[in-house]
């Protein structure tokens, strides 16, 4: 099966829009995850939908080596009220709403992470539209695009397939280099 | 048979002076009044008897001083050149106190080696309240009403031209320069022109021809234009007719966008709910997940419907404060009361 995301375009620092249907959408995070891995990539894994300690076991289960991923996780807290953060491996945030920590946590995380390959996958854009608009969305994913571009980083977000709007589409396309629904 | 002895001309004249249903008038060069015909007491109230003889009947008909003066005055100029004058409109006070307005038309004459001033008058009152009645009712009216001649320079530009563009009638009447006002992008404006051209030539009007115009105040609005070719005072001319749907079609957009937003924020939500729930089931029934990590994730999933219901909420709100016109009961309905 050919990857999801060329290890080439990867290596251009490209940032990735992956369209999924609502079924898929867990298992690509996984396969994404390994591909990256697999190409050398250390992945900060943005995670809007399942806490840090499910998804890692997940990714265990799955054959990803979790020394190859980092975590913020705006769930945590936001459920069961308190967590400690783990450096270099998870950072909570408390509410996926608060765009202010959710970009203070990415550019710490960043910062940890400093002269690694690094690639950052946001899971998922569609979760986000619970908690914020989606013009608030769109200029938070600007943020972000932008802040990856002057990293030189590259970056993944995922969300479900036909589930946003043609504008927000048409925007985050603007923002991203390529778009690649994977069904 | 008997031959018709044949009338007498002075009779005839005499009888067409006295029938005619315009104000006749004959002066001397004095202004004092020879005749004065059935016309002319019907429309001013003053009787022959009155105003034969007299020239003080101009005084009755123009009582305001200032007005008279510059009738005077008006009327000294036009004879300084001519003998005659023709289509002088004026406005006279009747006997019964109203106003009418007469079109006045006069001819200097020789009669036998007297000056004579021939003066008919022409009731147009009814005409001119007519003109005034159209005047108001476009005036009234709250769509844009223009009227173009046959070079394309504005003839007519109602109150609500002026309110929509922000352009007065001075700044519009007689001129064509408004539509490069109007659509200050040449190539805007060259492709609506072009658009209007071919309509107009295929079927002489159009009907809701949608354009985007600059007022004055550099506002964009969203007119559609009603537009009809039509034969006036020998000439075509061009009726357009506009109407300002610049705050509906934001009403349309803002609709679409609220169903959008409501869509994405509610519709997608709440199947990413069932989806993780769906997760949830087969990860608890693979026994992949304790008991308290299935809590948890429960837990996330009951905030997330709490955060869709509070966004369903929020909505209904913003349907609340841009409706006004929802009744009370559904307003407490969807307020939540």
């Amino acid at each position: 099966m050919p990857p999801i995301v060329r290890p080439e375009d990867l290596d251009k620092k490209q940032i990735f829009l992956i369209l999924a249907s609502p079924a898929n959408i867990r298992q690509r995070n996984i396969e994404l995850i390994k591909e990256i891995s697999e190409n050398g990539y250390h992945t900060i894994i943005v995670t809007l939908n399942f806490p840090y300690n499910i998804l890692s076991k997940l990714y265990a289960e799955n054959g990803v080596d979790l020394k190859t991923v980092s975590f913020i996780d705006a769930v945590t807290r936001n459920s069961i009220g308190s967590a400690e953060n783990v450096p270099g491996v998870v950072r909570f945030v408390n509410n996926p709403a608060n765009l202010t920590d959710l970009g203070i946590a990415v550019t710490e995380v960043l910062k940890e992470n400093s002269g690694k390959k690094v690639c950052i996958l946001y899971d998922s854009v569609s979760t986000m539209l619970i908690y914020l608009s989606s013009q608030n969305i769109s200029k938070f994913i600007h943020f972000v695009t932008n802040k990856l571009r002057l990293m030189d980083l590259s970056g993944v977000f995922l969300a479900v397939e036909k589930g946003l709007d043609p504008m927000l589409i048409s925007q985050l396309t603007t923002f991203v280099d390529t778009v690649i629904d994977t069904g | 048979m008997t031959e018709k002895k044949p009338e007498h001309p002075g009779c005839i004249e005499a009888g067409i002076l006295e029938n005619a249903l315009v104000i006749i008038a004959v002066l001397d060069k004095g202004g004092k009044i020879l005749a004065w015909n059935r016309a002319a007491e019907t429309i001013t109230g003053y009787s022959k008897q009155e105003v034969i003889g007299t020239a003080t009947i101009w005084r009755h008909l123009y009582p305001e001083k200032t007005y008279r003066d510059n009738v005077t005055k008006r009327i000294e100029k036009i004879l300084a050149a001519r003998d005659y004058f023709e289509n002088f409109e004026t406005l006279i006070h009747t006997r019964s106190g109203t106003t009418r307005t007469i079109l006045w038309n006069t001819k200097e004459i020789d009669h036998d080696g007297m000056k004579r001033v021939i003066t008919v008058g022409q009731d147009i009152t009814p005409l001119r309240e007519l003109d005034s009645f159209r005047e108001c009712i476009i005036d009234n009216a709250n769509v844009l009403i223009t009227v173009l001649d046959q070079h394309g320079r504005v003839v007519m530009w109602n109150a609500a031209a002026e309110e929509i563009t922000g352009y007065a009638r001075a700044e519009a009447i007689g001129r064509r320069e408004i539509w490069k006002q109007l659509y200050p992008e040449k190539d805007y404006r060259n492709t609506v022109t072009r658009q209007i051209r071919e309509v107009m030539t295929a079927r002489r009007h159009f009907a809701n021809l949608e354009t985007h115009v600059t007022t004055k105040s550099g506002e964009k609005k969203i007119i559609s234009w009603n537009t009809r070719q039509i034969a006036f005072g020998g000439g075509e001319h061009v009726i357009s007719i506009g109407i300002d749907i610049t705050e509906q079609r934001k009403a349309e957009e803002a609709l679409v966008a609220y169903m959008t937003e409501m869509a994405m924020r509610i519709k997608q939500p709440v199947e990413i709910i069932r989806d993780n729930l769906l997760d949830v089931a087969e990860l608890t029934r693979a026994g992949k997940i304790t008991p308290e990590e299935t809590a948890m994730l429960l837990d996330g999933q009951v905030r997330n419907a709490t955060q869709v219901a509070a966004n369903v909420q929020e909505f209904q709100k913003a349907i609340l404060e841009r409706n006004q016109a929802i009744p009370q009961a559904y307003r407490k309905f969807l307020e939540g009361e």
